[in-house]
């Protein structure tokens, strides 16, 4: 197949964020049946070690990648590259936006009515504003690094 | 994908610069490949700066390169 080194490098983020964070939030919703202090405590160390795992697979990889590819690596983004990145990146903060939108009004609706976050949630996870929250983040982030792929694969 | 209004004669001009490869061509207008491979195939349209370097690659003006073809 036919890529540039910046769409390697796409690939080896979406592929490491799909693996790692995917493995995180099976496990988060694995915890709902757990008492809330023991898996408050499991959640934090489980985000600990997601983002150093995420930093660690990245680094390697990357570094990995741009070892074979010397001149590409020095080159970086071009101004193709620069466009496409752009366009992912409306992309991904659109479905950051949505996702922030639909904790902000969980919030609201918690706030002034106290019962419907234990009447209406079917999963009792601790922190769950904060899990909302990092799964809208990493949503988007897929969301952002596919469509670059797609982009690419367009040969836009 | 439809194609974008400017066309342009860079595989013409590459063919007559002794076979260029768009490797070489992109490495010497300091982009990738696929960048050159794309400006080919109407699928992106380059600044004016890429456009102009790639024009003096080939030692010609830029309208010669490129043309606006909003109707193809």
């Amino acid at each position: 197949m036919d890529m540039s080194f910046k769409e390697k490098s796409t690939w080896i983020s979406f592929f490491s964020t799909v693996a790692i964070f995917g493995y995180y939030f099976w496990q988060i919703i694995g915890l709902s049946g757990l008492p809330k202090e023991e898996s408050a405590e499991q959640v934090l160390s489980l985000l600990i070690y997601v983002v150093i795992l995420t930093v660690i697979v990245e680094t390697l990889f990357q570094a990995m990648l741009s070892a074979t590819n010397h001149k590409a690596a020095a080159l970086g983004a071009d101004e193709r590259d620069k466009l496409l990145e752009y366009k992912s990146s409306q992309i991904g903060y659109t479905v950051l936006s949505i996702g922030v939108l639909i904790v902000l009004g969980r919030l609201i609706t918690i706030e002034y009515n106290p019962g419907f976050a234990d009447h209406m949630s079917s999963v009792q996870i601790p922190m769950l504003t904060a899990h909302m929250l990092m799964a809208s983040f990493i949503l988007s982030e897929v969301m952002r690094f596919g469509s670059l792929i797609v982009f690419y694969r367009k040969g836009m | 994908m439809a194609m974008l209004p400017i066309n342009n004669s860079i595989r013409e001009k590459r063919f007559f610069a002794d076979e260029m490869t768009q490797q070489e061509l992109a490495d010497l207008v300091g982009v990738t490949r696929q960048t050159i491979m794309a400006i080919e195939k109407r699928k992106y349209s380059p600044s004016l700066e890429v456009a102009f370097k790639i024009a003096e690659v080939f030692n010609t003006h830029l309208e010669d390169v490129f043309q606006y073809r909003p109707d193809e």
